[in-house]
């Protein structure tokens, strides 16, 4: 109790050097804790981003679909998985889709595209087709000769809202080419170069017909009640609907880049709170040793007076300690500051691209209650960690070499 | 060695050589010297004669280069480090000649910090400190912080830091060096005082004469020997 009454008066011997290094600690802090409720909220949205844009948490192909894209790969048993999942009590929302390489013709222009077949219902309650949509509107599902082209692809072969378009692919089983005159019902505009020049959106339906391939589809995907379900390997999910032929995967294994750049966010907060520690370290080191110095003569004398040399270490463990409580006290309040202050504005990435995706929405860094709890426990501990060193060598003064000026 | 406990210092051939930019310092050279239990002695001689030096010795704060102590029947060169820091705290009090208070304690928190390490109580250590806050003069005085004292004051305090564990030896370098004579004439006379109520053997370090005149024992330090040792009737 003495030793940390001294230790917190000390502390405020000298204010202007305390409030100095508090600061340092104050600054690591509150930049650690703005940095991971930057990164939550960054992760967050490109996940979604990758996600809820198009591609969904989860899908159901045929095994070999995802890396052959052939249109003969279709999913088996089709009316039990889309029956299983309408009963799934972790899926939110699953919709088919069929997928086939074709050609559009204009009168313009032929060019090689993505033609995805989905379902107009179904495909609001995943992706953001429907959101992305600059001119005319969605498919309604009442004409099945509706056809969404991307803004790009639009502008190539000249086209505007109620255009013809000509669609070419090829027959599944049988190899012929196949042909169907669309009108352009719908021009959307998803912020992703590849979507905006190369594919187009038609009822699944008239996909199928098309292709010839039955009440099937190529992929299924899926979002969960909880997105974090989609990370977790354990999940019964992927086993039960990867029976057969078919496979169930998460969209950490259809697009590693994000999984990588989750692990490249959390490499980058390791490295961040390494670089903000090593500032904070030297800080303290500076901050005690010269505490040390000053006070060598007193410190003699305590250890003359009978403290013994672990009682001289524990008070400058101890005052390590009091500046560790009073950086991360203004560290918290800094980090939470910043935060709701940069919360409330966002930071602005819409519309830019980060290993292929395409961001939707703003950045709003967010709070989590273990970044007031875990992070000012790590500061505290290392900054008494650091304190050992001052500590030993104070534990070390000779009380004769240390009080020379006098005795 | 004696082992008659009413000597309760005894230096044996103390020898101390350091270095001082190189060149070795003979500051004390075979000191045999024996202060008996409840002297109140004085070690006096000119800057340099080895006073300072020899207080080191005797409180085991430095390391002779040759010889022996004995403080209370034991040789302090045969303690550890942990040993030799409780025996000080519980035998020996320290009055410095710039008092070294620790400023940001106040004056009852100063003069209990020995007996907090002894493990006194805190009833007992608070009526401890009153019992000797009212020896020094300083009643009333027990939440004032060291700055706001005066010179004389914060030496008093320091005084009652030095006895209020009741150690058996008193060791002050230049008690008086920052004081005023009346001040230096007031707090010897209460430490003689309290040499005779407690029967604590006080050694001065000084060159002052008011603390020499007060002094029962007047050891007389020259080129780190013993020039003369003198005792008052």
């Amino acid at each position: 109790m003495l030793y940390l009454k001294l230790a917190w008066r000390n502390l405020f011997r000298n204010k202007r050097r305390t409030i100095i290094a508090g600061i340092a600690i104050a600054l690591g802090l509150g930049a650690l804790i703005f940095m991971d409720a930057f990164f939550i909220s960054e992760e967050a949205v490109m996940v979604n981003s990758a996600t809820s844009s198009f591609l969904g948490e989860a899908q159901i192909s045929r095994e070999g679909y995802r890396e052959k894209q052939t249109a003969d790969l279709t999913i088996e048993n089709f009316d039990l998985v889309m029956s299983g999942l309408a009963e799934d009590t972790l899926v939110k929302a699953y919709t088919p889709r069929v997928q086939s390489f074709g050609t559009a013709s204009s009168a313009s222009d032929v060019r090689g595209i993505l033609i995805y077949g989905v379902d107009p219902k179904r495909e609001p309650n995943l992706s953001i087709v429907d959101e992305a949509i600059v001119e005319g509107e969605f498919l309604t599902g009442e004409d099945s000769h509706d056809i969404l082209v991307g803004i790009q692809l639009a502008d190539y072969m000249d086209l505007s809202l109620g255009d013809r378009i000509v669609l070419t692919l090829t027959q599944v089983n049988s190899g012929d080419i196949t042909q169907q005159l669309f009108r352009v019902s719908g021009i959307f505009d998803f912020g992703d170069r590849s979507m905006n020049a190369g594919a187009v959106f038609i009822n699944i339906d008239e996909a199928r017909r098309m292709l010839s391939i039955g009440e099937t589809a190529h992929t299924i995907s899926v979002n969960f009640i909880d997105p974090i379900l989609s990370r977790d390997s354990t999940l019964v999910f992927w086993d039960h609907y990867s029976e057969g032929v078919n496979e169930a995967v998460s969209w950490t294994k259809i697009m590693p880049q994000i999984a990588m750049m989750s692990d490249m966010l959390l490499i980058g907060k390791i490295a961040m709170f390494v670089i903000l520690m090593g500032v904070v370290v030297f800080v303290i080191l500076n901050t005690l040793f010269m505490a040390l110095y000053e006070r060598m003569f007193e410190l003699g004398v305590l250890r003359a007076v009978g403290t013994r040399p672990a009682g001289v270490a524990k008070l400058l463990i101890f005052e390590a300690g009091a500046l560790a409580i009073v950086g991360i006290v203004m560290g918290a309040i800094l980090g939470l500051a910043v935060t709701l202050l940069v919360a409330n504005i966002g930071v602005d990435f819409t519309d830019v691209e980060f290993s292929g995706i395409t961001m939707i929405d703003k950045i709003y860094p967010v709070l989590r209650g273990y970044q007031f709890i875990i992070y000012p426990i790590i500061v505290f501990i290392f900054t008494l960690l650091i304190g050992i060193y001052p500590a030993v060598h104070a534990a070390r003064i000779e009380p004769a070499k240390a009080m020379r000026r006098s005795f | 060695m004696s082992d008659n406990h009413s000597e309760i210092i005894i230096t044996e051939n103390l020898h101390k050589t350091y270095e001082d930019n190189g060149v070795p310092v003979h500051a004390v050279q075979g000191v045999d010297l024996t202060i008996n239990s409840g002297e109140f002695s004085s070690l006096v001689g000119p800057s340099g004669s080895g006073k300072t030096t020899l207080l080191n010795l005797i409180s085991g704060l430095d390391n002779p280069s040759k010889g022996k102590v004995w403080l209370k029947g034991k040789a302090i060169s045969e303690m550890s480090g942990k040993e030799l820091s409780d025996f000080r705290r519980d035998h020996i009090g320290f009055i410095f000649q710039a008092y070294n208070l620790i400023p940001v304690l106040t004056v009852e928190e100063n003069i209990e910090y020995i007996m907090l390490l002894q493990g006194v109580d805190k009833e007992e250590r608070h009526h401890r400190v009153m019992e000797i806050l009212e020896d020094v003069d300083l009643s009333g005085f027990e939440d004032r912080f060291p700055p706001k004292l005066s010179g004389g004051q914060q030496q008093r305090v320091a005084v009652a830091r030095a006895m209020v564990a009741r150690p058996d030896i008193i060791l002050a370098d230049e008690p008086t060096a920052n004081l005023d004579s009346e001040t230096s004439g007031d707090l010897l006379d209460m430490m003689r005082h309290l040499n005779q109520k407690t029967g604590m053997t006080f050694v001065f370090s000084t060159h002052d004469q008011i603390v020499i005149d007060r002094a029962m024992r007047v050891v007389t330090l020259k080129d780190g020997k013993i020039f003369s040792d003198k005792t008052r009737d």
